[in-house]
C-alpha cells in the first residue's frame, strides 16, 4: 500500500513538474538553474579534452616531423607570395578607406567588437538547432548577441551562463531574423527550416527574386547589424494563387562544420 | 541508505560520459548522428531499481539533458517519463531482461522520442533526417543493452560492497 502510495506522489511531482516548466516559456533554462549543469559541463569538457589535446600536441610538433623540410620549403614559397599578396590588398584597403571617408560613411564594424568562443557542444536532440560555446557572460557574451564566423552568421545567443553560452542557430525553425536581397534590397524574414537550409518568407511573388542572389541582413530591429551574410537564393518558387514566393536560401556557413565562432559585441569590453 | 546513493552517483557520473559522447563527440564524427544512451539507462532502471529510486533518476536526469538542448523546456523530461512509465508498464508483458528485447526497444523508442520531437515542437522536416534517424535508431538499439548491463553491472557492485 505504501509502495503504490509513493509511486502516486512521484508521478502527481513529475506531471508538476513538467507542467511548471512547459509554462515557463522557450528559453528561460539560463534562470532556472540549468545553466548550471552547462557550466559543470564545460568544466567537464575541458578537463577530458586536456590529455587529449596534450597528447596531439606532442604527437604533431614532435613525432609527425616526417618531410617537414619540403613542407618548409614549400610553405617559404608560399609565404612569399601571400607577402606580396598582402602588400596589394593593403593597398587596396588604404584606397579603400580613403574613399569610405570621402563618403562620410563610417564601417559600421568599427563600432562592434568581435569576441571569439569555440563550440563545446551540438544539441543533443539535433531536432533542434543550437549549440553551446565556451564564453559565457564573463567574456562579453549576452543574450540575443549575434554570432557569426567569416563565413557568415551563424545564429544568436538564447542562454548564457558566466563560462558558456547557448546559441541558437539560423537553421533552426525558432530563429527568424529580418534580411534583404542584397542586388534588388527585397526585404524579406529568414526562417530556419529544420535542415540545413533557411527560408525567405513574406517575399511577395511580384518581387524579383534570382537564383545565386545574396541575402544579408535587413538591420531591422537592431539585433543584426546591416549587411551580414546570412546565404544564397537556391529556389524560387511562385504561385499565381499566392501573394508570397517560396523562396528557399542555402546558408553561407556550413553549421555541421563550425568549430569557432565570433560574438559582435557593441560597446563590450573584452576580458580575454 | 548510503549504498543507494553512491549508486546514484555513479549513475550521474555515468550520465554525464553518455552527455560528452551524446554532445560532443558523436556529432564530431558525423553531425547529424544522434544516438541515445538514455534509453538503455531507463531499461536499466526499470530492471534492476525499484520505482522510487529510478523515476526521481528519470526526472534529475532528463532535467540535466534538457540543459543540452534547445528544446521548449520541460519537453525533454515529458518524453523520457513517458519513455520510463511506458516500459515499467511493459515489463508485465514482455522480458526485458532479454537482449534482443532491450535493442528492439531501444530502436522503437528512440525512433518514437524523435518523432514525438518533430511533432510536439510542430516541425515539419522529418524526411531531412532520415538517414542520421535509421542510423541513430540501429547504434540506439545497439548500445541500449550495453548500458542496461552497466546500470546492472554497477548496481551488483554496490550490492556486493555492503554484504
Amino acid at each position: 500500500m505504501a509502495r503504490r502510495s509513493t509511486r502516486v506522489v512521484l508521478l502527481i511531482g513529475a506531471a508538476v513538474l513538467i507542467l511548471v516548466l512547459l509554462s515557463t516559456g522557450q528559453y528561460s533554462s539560463s534562470s532556472l538553474g540549468i545553466s548550471s549543469v552547462r557550466e559543470g559541463y564545460g568544466t567537464f569538457e575541458r578537463v577530458v579534452r586536456a590529455p587529449f589535446s596534450f597528447i596531439a600536441g606532442i604527437w604533431n610538433h614532435y613525432v609527425f616531423l616526417v618531410n617537414t623540410s619540403y613542407e618548409n620549403e614549400t610553405l617559404q614559397k608560399g609565404l612569399d607570395e601571400l607577402r606580396v599578396r598582402t602588400m596589394r590588398l593593403q593597398e587596396l584597403e588604404n584606397e579603400n578607406e580613403r574613399l569610405r571617408a570621402m563618403l562620410d560613411f563610417k564601417g559600421k564594424f568599427h563600432d562592434f567588437s568581435l569576441i571569439p568562443a569555440s563550440v563545446l557542444s551540438q544539441d543533443i536532440t539535433h531536432v533542434f538547432k543550437t549549440m553551446i560555446i565556451d564564453k559565457g557572460s564573463r567574456s562579453g557574451f549576452g543574450i540575443n548577441m549575434p554570432i557569426l564566423n567569416p563565413s557568415g552568421v551563424i545564429g544568436k545567443v538564447i542562454a548564457v551562463s558566466p563560462h558558456t553560452a547557448q546559441v541558437l542557430l539560423v537553421t533552426d525553425p525558432n530563429s527568424s531574423i529580418p534580411a534583404l536581397i542584397e542586388s534588388s534590397r527585397v526585404k524579406g524574414i529568414v526562417k530556419g527550416r529544420g535542415e540545413s537550409l533557411l527560408s525567405l518568407e513574406y517575399v511577395r511573388s511580384v518581387e524579383e527574386v534570382k537564383e545565386g542572389d545574396s541575402v544579408v541582413t535587413s538591420g531591422l530591429l537592431g539585433m543584426f547589424p546591416k549587411g551580414l551574410k546570412l546565404g544564397y537564393v537556391r529556389e524560387v518558387r511562385k504561385d499565381d494563387r499566392q501573394i508570397f514566393a517560396d523562396i528557399i536560401v542555402e546558408p553561407c556557413v556550413k553549421m555541421e562544420k563550425i568549430e569557432e565562432v565570433f560574438g559582435i559585441a557593441q560597446g563590450v569590453e573584452v576580458s580575454d | 541508505m548510503l549504498k543507494v546513493w553512491k549508486f546514484q552517483i555513479s549513475l550521474f557520473g555515468i550520465l554525464f560520459a553518455v552527455i560528452l559522447m551524446e554532445a560532443t563527440v558523436i556529432p564530431a564524427v558525423w553531425a547529424p548522428l544522434r544516438v541515445d544512451f538514455f534509453i538503455g539507462m531507463i531499461i536499466g532502471q526499470i530492471i534492476f531499481v525499484p520505482f522510487s529510486q529510478g523515476f526521481p533518476f528519470v526526472i534529475l536526469g532528463s532535467l540535466i539533458l534538457q540543459a543540452f538542448s534547445g528544446a521548449r523546456l520541460g519537453l525533454i523530461p515529458l518524453l523520457y517519463i513517458f519513455i520510463f512509465l511506458a516500459i515499467e508498464m511493459l515489463k508485465n508483458f514482455i522480458y526485458l531482461e532479454n537482449v534482443y528485447t532491450q535493442a528492439l526497444l531501444g530502436i522503437l523508442f528512440y525512433c518514437l522520442f524523435a518523432v514525438a520531437t518533430v511533432f510536439l515542437a510542430d516541425f515539419s522536416y522529418l524526411k531531412g533526417i532520415i538517414s542520421p534517424l535509421v542510423a541513430g535508431a540501429v547504434l540506439t538499439g545497439c548500445v541500449s543493452p550495453m548500458m542496461v548491463y552497466v546500470v546492472g553491472r554497477l548496481q551488483t557492485t554496490y550490492e556486493q560492497e555492503h554484504e
